[in-house]
């Protein structure tokens, strides 16, 4: 029985694989997972390369106008105009044609930025789009192996950082990378003997820059862990701070956020150090640097090898030279984080839906309008890991016919219902509706056939009305009214602040349990499935509500073949069938009067549900 | 225990405590910035000496090994200073949550369930850094800003260079800071819609992906995904806006700093020409302004960062502001251990903040070791009498007793130790199931817990598990289902053994069989100890001393349970609607017995 979900490798518990895709319990190589999410990444850029090429050439011109500042300064130096008659007229045409740099960078380097946010915002929608329908389309298991919040932090979280790669990363590759380049191009054309001494200086600041790369990634990941933890255990207890309270146990919970507080500051001391210790050597490396070219160059210009404008230019170049260095490995973390997204979201793309809609060759003709309601469970064996949860088991169903199934927990009875929803596929026999086995049903036109109300009915944030109708524009607000009267929770609704366009916060809160209930109830109706299964929806009611739900219920199940689980044998009561099952199988079925004749299984949950066998005899008396 | 009565006093106090390293740090990078300042008039003396030709090998090298040594000065000491500035923000980032967390302990119900989670979170994470960073980085740039500002006049001043073209080279550059402080709150503005936008994407997906069965079961999966895309897409919309006004930014700064070399060059140009300026001065200019760009910048900075913070801290003045509903009173007593009567005289009780009352003129006397059942309709108040009995919500004066004595005079610890509380809704944490079970005392040892696991019917399920009692739950304890949530939580409950227990709506969850076989433990358990129950489910507190029927809000029948079916109320009748009839079972019992 699917009693927790706590064991065993989540991918080795699905009841599909598709073999070549996933590689459950064994590592596939990092490298060649990478290169795939990164070919990944590139398709989606690929649309956008007309943009990207403009953004180079804005970079280009930005910086080039950047780096020619220092060359006009050299010019002024060297070229003794400083002390030529006429050098004046020169310098201030020097001043203006620096000013016209001045304006061109800026022009460009506005541009350049907002037309790579805008090719990489782009990107990113799109990536989201389609992972929000990759996961969509996934089957039930999927689900269940992938709780809530790590799908969301894929969704938000990974695409986030997927977009600051293209906001910042590639910015800065772009920006200051071209910015490398060209410094050591001008340096280059000023003096190459002089350049090539200062490209000593390459190898020992990629020297650093590896050396620390490593330790800066993990101390960062620590501390994002360790944040992570603690925001966590806060939300828990937040939400559960009454209960300790109630409890008394403050003490106890504020020791606990101590020690994670703690662990907490531990690790952000030890990224602050590598972090610092990184940054300084970077700026002792900066103005070492210029130390160097001044003595080099000082030799030289002594040597009359060199004339002071161009060492003036080197200073101010080697000194540029480490900004941009400086910030491409800052962007290193974000690039380590990207890759790491890359590769989460790369796993949850690989993974194909379980359940699939057959392939245009087996699909077969069904028409839901059409369907009678004949359902039959045809030798069906499922289990979700190692084990069988259903054995051998038979049933078959008339159309329009009223069953309850009933049994102690883990007798099968959720699954054999979530099996014909085809959230899983049975590993053996098949089901049927109206004849047509189910995997031969399009997803679309089974899931407008067969409708499913679950224990703990799931609201939406909008209003009652949207609700209702799925916000389907389809459905009008009239149509969705007249299912909420036909289902009896007119009178709950109009007592509401705002009646039907009342909003209801996520998850049903600010409703009770039943009046969610019969919303889902009017769901029900309004989208008209031929079959209906209710999953033991009736627990957790007082006997008022109930009664309510009862009357809706028959209201519901009128003409629709329906299938009730529940734990209560007062719904049940009323059946055409009732089925008992236990451990996988069918022990016992008939209606209440056969089954209480028999007097097995289904009686002795009945005098359970009523006290004591000896209480009803005396009642009987 | 000195609490932090004001937001204020929160960083006040941290400064207070700190000053003498915080006067430490800043002087150390005092030091190293005007150490650094040193490095252009180095430069500037040695293309001095170039241009006159006084160089030689040795100068040379001397000018290197000076360069190299402000450099060395430079980076320790910054370095030396950063990290102790560093290192006493993130100890306020420690102390403020550690302060936090404890005030949450003590504020109430009414406090949370009136604020989001999602807020709180917000202040103990967000609003606490932003203070940290705008201390540590304030510092920082304050300081780096400030010395470096000041040598640097200094310096110019003592070179020589004409201070009239100082000034008017620094011109253009002092458009910087008003630059920052202008563009800088819209560009957070447009960054902050940013940000809310990806929460309402976040937000969305949640509920999708929370909801894909009902999205699955209904084929409505293009409608959810035309919602969903609509917030992908505002969140693009506001990244590009944002985008718009900090590209600008970013752009204009280095153009001031062009302006005013532009400047530089003419003006300071005319000057060497006409001589009254040195080559080596002239560089020096240079450099030197190249050098203020930056530290003109970080006062922009730091006012914003300012601004900021003041609204972090603010907030965080609010919230540690907030008094506990919930106050023990200044000469409270503890609860005799072995005080186990309840009592409840003439009780009327108003949610704050409500119309109307959710219990009135409540009587109910229990003495010790006897067994309540509380029954109604969801809404009727059963819950709420739970609650003021644990004093999560202060009852008026007068009404509840405990032991004898109004539960307002009582220790809310000896109260509530007193208490075995079984909530309705079975939140659990995300520890082992054994941490869970134990949490009213974590070192018990682990017969204990697997005695009131037997009692709950739950001792063989988790045995079942790979790791029995140490297996980890998640979220909210969600990977067990909602009757395992129940049972674990009702062993929490029963594993206190306290004199009096309360369970809250606590075997709804399971099956008729398991129900009884509980029911049947309990009985055993709570033999001569005090156990009020309060359930939908007549089947739970049949058994009890007394039943009492509430119906909104007041008491509506009491008595035994045999005493309330012949009586015919309301208890019959909804004894009648669950039992689903009994006359017409009865009939066929009697059918089949005869045959």
């Amino acid at each position: 029985m699917r009693a927790s979900r706590t064991d065993g490798d989540p991918e080795l518990k699905a009841g599909s694989g598709t073999g070549r895709t996933r590689r459950a319990g064994q590592a596939a190589p990092a490298e060649l997972k990478r290169r795939q999410a990164l070919g990944i990444l590139l398709s989606y850029a690929r649309p956008h390369r007309k943009t990207f090429l403009a953004v180079v050439f804005c970079s280009l011109l930005a910086i080039s106008a950047d780096l020619l500042q220092p060359v006009l300064i050299k010019i002024a130096i060297d070229d003794r105009l400083l002390f030529e008659p006429g050098g004046l007229a020169m310098l201030l045409g020097l001043a203006g044609v620096y000013l016209v740099l001045a304006v061109i960078s800026l022009l460009f380097s506005y541009w350049q930025a907002n037309l790579l946010q805008g090719a990489g915002q782009s990107i990113v929608a799109r990536l989201r789009n389609d992972l929000f329908r990759h996961i969509s389309d996934q089957s039930m298991a999927f689900f269940d192996r992938h709780p809530v919040g790590s799908l969301v932090t894929n969704e938000s979280s990974d695409t986030e950082t997927i977009s600051q790669f293209f906001t910042q990363v590639l910015h800065s590759l772009v920006r200051d990378g071209l910015m490398l380049v060209l410094i050591l191009a001008f340096m280059f054309a000023l003096d190459a003997k002089l350049a090539l001494y200062c490209l000593i200086l390459l190898p020992l600041i990629a020297l650093i820059a590896v050396s620390f790369r490593r330790r800066l990634r993990a101390s960062y990941q620590q501390t994002r862990a360790e944040l992570s933890g603690m925001i966590a255990f806060v939300a828990e207890n937040l939400a559960g701070m009454s209960l300790i309270q109630a409890f008394h146990q403050e003490k106890e919970q504020a020791a606990r956020f101590a020690e994670r507080n703690g662990r907490h500051f531990r690790a952000q001391m030890r990224e602050v150090r590598t972090t610092l210790l990184f940054n300084r050597s970077f700026d002792l490396l900066g103005n070492l640097s210029v130390a160097f070219v001044v003595w080099i160059g000082g030799w030289a210009v002594l040597g009359e090898r060199l004339e002071f404008g161009v060492l003036y230019a080197f200073i101010s170049y080697v000194r540029q030279f480490f900004q941009p260095i400086n910030q491409i490995t800052q962007q290193w973390n974000t690039l380590q984080s990207t890759l790491v997204s890359m590769d989460r979201l790369w796993r949850i793309f690989s993974v194909q839906p379980a359940i699939r809609d057959p392939e245009p060759e087996e699909r077969a003709d069904f028409r839901p309008e059409r369907v009678t309601g004949r359902v039959d469970f045809e030798r069906i064996r499922f289990g979700y890991g190692e084990g069988h949860v259903l054995h051998d088991l038979d049933l078959h169903i008339r159309p329009g016919e009223f069953v309850g199934i009933v049994g102690a927990t883990g007798a099968g009875k959720s699954s054999l219902v979530h099996l014909l929803c085809r959230f899983y596929d049975v590993r053996e026999g098949a089901i049927r509706i109206d004849g047509v086995d189910i995997r031969r049903i399009p997803l679309e036109a089974l899931h407008r056939t067969v409708g499913l109300v679950q224990q703990e009915p799931f609201l939406f944030s909008g209003s009652i009305v949207d609700n209702v109708r799925l916000f389907d524009p389809a459905f009008s607000r009239e149509d969705a009214i007249r299912a909420c009267e036909r289902v009896g929770a007119a009178p709950m609704i109009r007592r509401l602040p705002d009646g039907y366009d009342t909003v209801v916060s996520e998850r049903g809160s600010g409703l009770s349990a039943g009046e969610r209930q019969l919303i889902s109830f009017a769901r029900v109706l309004l989208f008209n499935p031929r079959i209906l299964i209710l999953d033991e929806a009736t627990a957790h009611l007082d006997s008022q509500t109930e009664q309510r739900i009862q009357e809706a219920l028959e209201v519901v199940s009128k003409g629709r073949t329906t299938l009730v689980i529940a734990h209560r044998l007062s719904t049940v009561r009323r059946a055409d069938r009732i089925i008992v099952m236990r451990k996988g199988r069918i022990v016992e079925q008939g209606t209440h009067e056969v089954l209480m004749a028999l007097n097995g299984e289904y009686a002795k949950l009945v005098r359970h549900a009523r006290g004591s066998f000896e209480q009803v005899s005396e009642l009987a008396k | 225990m000195r609490e932090a009565r004001d937001g204020r006093e929160l960083l006040v106090g941290h400064l207070r405590a700190h000053w003498y390293q915080y006067l430490f740090a800043v002087s150390i990078m005092a030091v190293a910035h005007v150490i650094h300042a040193l490095f252009p008039g180095v430069l500037g003396s040695f293309t001095d000496d170039l241009h006159d030709g006084k160089l030689s090998h040795e100068s040379v090298v001397r000018y290197f090994l000076m360069l190299v040594g402000i450099a060395a000065g430079h980076s320790a000491l910054f370095g030396i200073g950063q990290y102790i500035n560093h290192r006493l923000g993130r100890r306020f980032e420690y102390n403020a949550r550690r302060r936090l967390f404890r005030h949450f302990t003590r504020l109430g119900e009414t406090y949370f369930s009136r604020h989001g989670i999602g807020r709180m979170l917000s202040y103990v994470m967000n609003d606490v850094q932003s203070v940290r960073e705008s201390i540590a980085n304030g510092l920082n740039q304050t300081t780096n800003a400030t010395v470096l500002l000041v040598s640097v006049t200094v310096m110019m001043a003592f070179s020589g260079i004409p201070l009239g073209l100082v000034a008017v080279c620094v011109v253009p550059l002092l458009v910087i800071p008003f630059l920052v402080v202008t563009f800088g709150p819209r560009i957070r503005q447009r960054s902050q819609m940013v940000q809310e936008s990806l929460a309402t994407m976040t937000a969305a997906a949640e509920e999708q992906f929370g909801g894909i069965r009902v999205t699955k079961t209904f084929a409505t999966e293009p409608i959810a995904r035309g919602r969903f895309a609509e917030t992908v897409d505002r969140i693009r919309v506001n990244q590009l806006r944002l985008v718009k006004l900090s590209s600008l930014f970013q752009a204009s700064l280095p153009f001031t700093g062009a302006l005013s070399l532009v400047v530089a060059l003419a003006w300071g140009g005319y000057h060497v020409t006409s001589g009254r300026l040195t080559l080596g001065n002239f560089v020096a200019l240079l450099l030197y302004l190249r050098m203020i760009v930056t530290p003109l910048q970080q006062i922009g900075n730091v006012i914003n960062m300012m601004q900021r913070a003041s609204a972090s801290l603010d907030r965080l003045n609010r919230l540690l502001a907030v008094e506990p509903d919930i106050r023990e009173a200044e000469d409270a007593v503890a609860l005799p251990p072995e005080a186990a009567d309840i009592e409840v005289r003439g009780l009327t009780f108003t949610y704050p903040n409500a119309k109307a009352p959710s219990l009135t003129d409540v009587c109910i006397r229990l003495p010790r070791g006897r067994t309540l059942g509380i029954v109604g309709r969801t809404g009727s108040g059963k819950t709420t009498l739970a609650k003021l009995l644990l004093r999560v919500y202060d009852p008026p004066p007068g009404t509840v007793f405990v032991g004898g004595v109004d539960i307002r005079e009582l220790t809310l610890e000896s109260l509530r130790t007193q208490i075995a509380y079984v909530p309705q809704d079975g939140f659990l944490f995300s520890t082992t199931i054994r941490d869970n079970i134990a949490f009213s005392d974590r070192k018990m040892p682990l017969e204990r817990v697997e005695r009131a696991a037997k009692m709950a019917d739950l001792y063989e399920t988790v045995s079942g598990f790979p790791n029995g009692f140490e297996t980890k739950l998640g979220e909210r304890g969600l990977t067990l289902s909602g009757g395992q949530r129940q049972r674990t939580s009702l062993a929490r409950g029963l594993v206190k053994d306290a004199p009096i227990l309360v369970l809250d709506d606590s075997v709804s969850a399971v099956d008729a069989v398991t129900e009884t076989a509980i029911l049947r433990q309990l009985r055993e358990a709570r033999r001569g100890k005090t156990t009020i129950i309060i359930a939908h489910r007549l089947s739970a507190v049949r058994h009890a001393d007394e039943i009492v029927v509430l119906e909104d809000g007041r008491i509506a029948e009491r008595g035994t349970h045999e005493e309330l079916l012949r009586r015919g109320g309301i208890y019959a009748a909804m004894h009648a609607l669950q039992e689903g009839g009994d006359e017409r079972c009865g009939q066929a019992e009697r059918t089949a017995t005869r045959n």
